[in-house]
C-alpha cells in the first residue's frame, strides 16, 4: 500500500511538472512570435499615386497594418502568385479595418492607371488594396533605400518578397511571396500584430 | 527473467509514447508545427540552429523562430527515442518470444505504427499542417499506445500468472468495457473532428474570437458533450462492478477511469468557459490518450484465458 501511495505521489508530481513545462513552453512560443516581429526600420517619406488619381504617401501607412509588394501587370512568373496570395489574405481579413495592402508597379511606363485598375479588378475584392505608380526613379529609391530590396533590371528584377509594415510605418518582417508556408506565417504574424500591436 | 525484460521494455516504450503524445500536443497547441520547415532535419541541420547565421543559404530564413524550431524538434527527437525503444522491444520479442504470438505481434505492430507515424510526420510538415493530417498523426499515436499497453499487460500476466488464476468471471463487465472503449474512441474522433474544423475555420477566418469559432462549428459539438456524460455513467457502472474485485490493479484502474472521465468533462467545460485554453486543450487530449490505453489494460486484466 505504501509503495502505491509513493507511486501515486510521483505520478501526480510528474503531471504537475509536465503542466508547468507545458505552460512555460506555450508562453515562450507566444513571446517568441512577438519577438520575431522586431522593428527593422522605418519607411522613409515617398509619394506615389493610386490608380484613381489620389496621392499615396508614407502618411497613408499610419494607423494601418500594411502588406506591401512590388509587381508589374505584364509579369508572368511570380507576380500572379504573389497577387493571388495577397488577394487571399485580403479576403481572410476582410472583416478588419486595421489592415491594408499596397502593390507598387515597377513598370510605370506600361502600367497606366487604367491597366492597374483592370489588374486590381482581377485580384482585389475590397477597396483596401492600393495599386501605386510613380516615377521609376522614385520607385527604385523606395525599394532599395526604403525597403532594402534590390531593384535592378526592372521591371522583371523586382523583389518577390511581401513586406509587413506596422501601424507606425515600421517594417517588421519579409516573406517570400510565392511560398505557401511563408504566406501562412504572414497570416499568423498579421493576427499577432492586430491583437498585440 | 526474459519475461521481465520484455515487460520492462514494453513499459518504457509505453511511457515514452505517452510523453511523445504530450509533446506532440504541445507542438499543436503552441503552433510550433512549422518550426522546422524541412524534414527530418531542421533548417538543414541535425541539431536545430540557435542562430540565424547557421541557416544554410538554400533555405529561406524568413520563418526561423528558435523557440518554435526547438519545440518541433523536441517532438521529433522524442519520436526517434520511442522508435529506438520499440526496436529494442522487437529484438527481445524476436529473440525470446517467437512462440508467444501475443507479445511478438504486438511488438511488430508497434514498430510498424511508430515508423508509419514518423513518415506521416514528414507529410504533415510538407502539407503545411493540414488539420486532417495533424489529427491522423494523433490517431496513429493513439493506436500505438493501445498496442503497447496490450504488450505491457500481456507480458505482466505471463510474469504473474498466479494473480489472474482464480478470478471470478464477469461477462457483462467485460462486454461493457468493450463498448466503453469503442465509445471513448468515437468520443476522441468527435473531439478531433471539432478541433480539425476549428482549425479549418480559423485558417479562413483568422480573426474570429473563441465564441464565434464555437458558433461556427457543426452540431456534433453537442454530441461530444452528450457522449461525454454518457461515458460518465458507464464509468460509474464499471467502477461499481470493480469495487470489490480481488485483483488490486483492476480495482485501481476502475477508480482511475472514473476519475479521468470526471477530469475530462471538467477540462472540456473549462475550454468553453475559461481562459488558458491551450494548456487545457493539451491535457484534455492527453487524458483521452490515457483512457484508451488504460481500458485495454483493464479489459485484459479481467477477461483472460486464465479465468475459470
Amino acid at each position: 500500500m505504501n509503495t502505491l501511495n509513493k507511486k501515486l505521489i510521483i505520478a501526480f508530481f510528474s503531471v504537475f511538472i509536465l503542466g508547468v513545462i507545458g505552460l512555460f513552453t506555450i508562453d515562450q512560443a507566444t513571446q517568441s512570435r512577438i519577438n520575431n516581429l522586431s522593428i527593422i526600420t522605418e519607411i522613409p517619406s515617398f509619394q506615389l499615386e493610386h490608380f484613381d488619381g489620389t496621392l499615396f504617401t508614407e502618411k497613408n501607412l499610419n494607423n494601418k497594418i500594411t502588406v506591401a509588394s512590388f509587381m508589374f501587370t505584364q509579369c508572368e512568373g511570380a507576380c500572379p502568385i504573389m497577387s493571388t496570395n495577397m488577394g487571399l489574405l485580403q479576403k481572410r481579413f476582410s472583416d478588419s479595418d486595421k489592415l491594408q495592402f499596397i502593390s507598387i508597379t515597377t513598370d510605370p511606363d506600361y502600367d497606366s492607371a487604367n491597366i492597374l485598375k483592370d489588374f486590381s479588378n482581377k485580384y482585389s475584392s475590397k477597396n483596401n488594396w492600393f495599386f501605386l505608380r510613380g516615377d521609376i526613379d522614385d520607385v527604385v529609391k523606395l525599394s532599395e533605400d526604403g525597403f532594402f530590396l534590390s531593384a535592378s533590371l526592372l521591371p522583371i528584377g523586382h523583389s518577390t518578397r511581401l513586406i509587413l509594415i506596422d501601424k507606425d510605418r515600421n517594417i517588421r518582417k519579409y516573406y517570400e511571396g510565392t511560398v505557401d508556408a511563408n504566406i501562412v506565417e504572414l497570416q499568423n504574424d498579421i493576427v499577432t500584430l492586430i491583437k498585440r500591436g | 527473467m526474459k519475461k521481465q525484460l520484455f515487460f520492462q521494455s514494453a513499459v518504457v516504450s509505453t511511457i515514452l509514447s505517452y510523453l511523445l503524445i504530450f509533446v506532440g500536443g504541445l507542438v499543436r497547441v503552441s503552433g510550433s508545427g512549422m518550426g522546422c520547415p524541412d524534414w527530418p532535419r531542421c533548417f538543414g541541420r541535425w541539431i536545430p540552429p540557435t542562430n540565424i547565421d547557421q541557416i544554410p543559404s538554400y533555405i529561406d530564413a524568413t520563418s526561423f523562430n528558435i523557440v518554435l524550431a526547438w519545440i518541433e524538434y523536441g517532438n521529433r527527437f522524442l519520436g526517434v527515442l520511442v522508435g529506438f525503444s520499440i526496436i529494442i522491444l522487437n529484438i527481445i520479442a524476436i529473440y525470446y518470444f517467437r512462440k508467444e504470438l501475443k507479445l511478438l505481434i504486438s511488438a511488430i505492430l508497434s514498430l510498424i505504427l511508430v515508423a508509419a507515424n514518423g513518415g506521416l510526420g514528414a507529410i504533415v510538415v510538407s502539407s503545411i499542417l493540414n488539420p486532417f493530417l495533424v489529427s491522423l498523426h494523433m490517431i496513429l499515436a493513439l493506436m500505438l499506445v493501445s498496442v503497447l499497453s496490450y504488450a505491457c499487460i500481456e507480458s505482466y500476466k505471463l510474469i504473474h500468472i498466479e494473480k489472474f488464476k482464480d478470478l471470478d468471471i464477469n461477462r457483462s463487465l467485460s462486454n461493457s468495457l468493450i463498448v466503453f472503449w469503442i465509445l471513448v474512441v468515437v468520443e476522441i474522433l468527435l473531439g478531433t473532428g471539432i478541433r480539425t474544423n476549428l482549425e479549418l475555420v480559423s485558417i479562413e477566418n483568422p480573426l474570429l474570437s473563441k465564441g464565434e469559432l464555437l458558433n461556427a462549428l457543426d452540431s456534433y459539438k453537442y454530441f461530444h458533450s452528450f457522449l461525454g456524460f454518457t461515458l460518465l455513467f458507464l464509468s460509474i457502472y464499471i467502477h461499481s462492478q470493480l469495487r470489490d474485485n480481488k485483483l488490486y490493479i483492476a480495482k485501481f484502474l476502475g477508480i482511475f477511469i472514473l476519475g479521468m472521465i470526471i477530469v475530462q468533462i471538467f477540462l472540456g467545460e473549462m475550454m468553453i468557459f475559461f481562459e488558458l485554453p491551450q494548456l487545457t486543450r493539451l491535457f484534455h487530449t492527453w487524458g483521452s490518450s490515457w483512457l484508451v490505453g488504460v481500458i485495454i489494460i483493464l479489459y485484459n486484466c479481467i477477461s483472460n484465458e486464465y479465468v475459470k
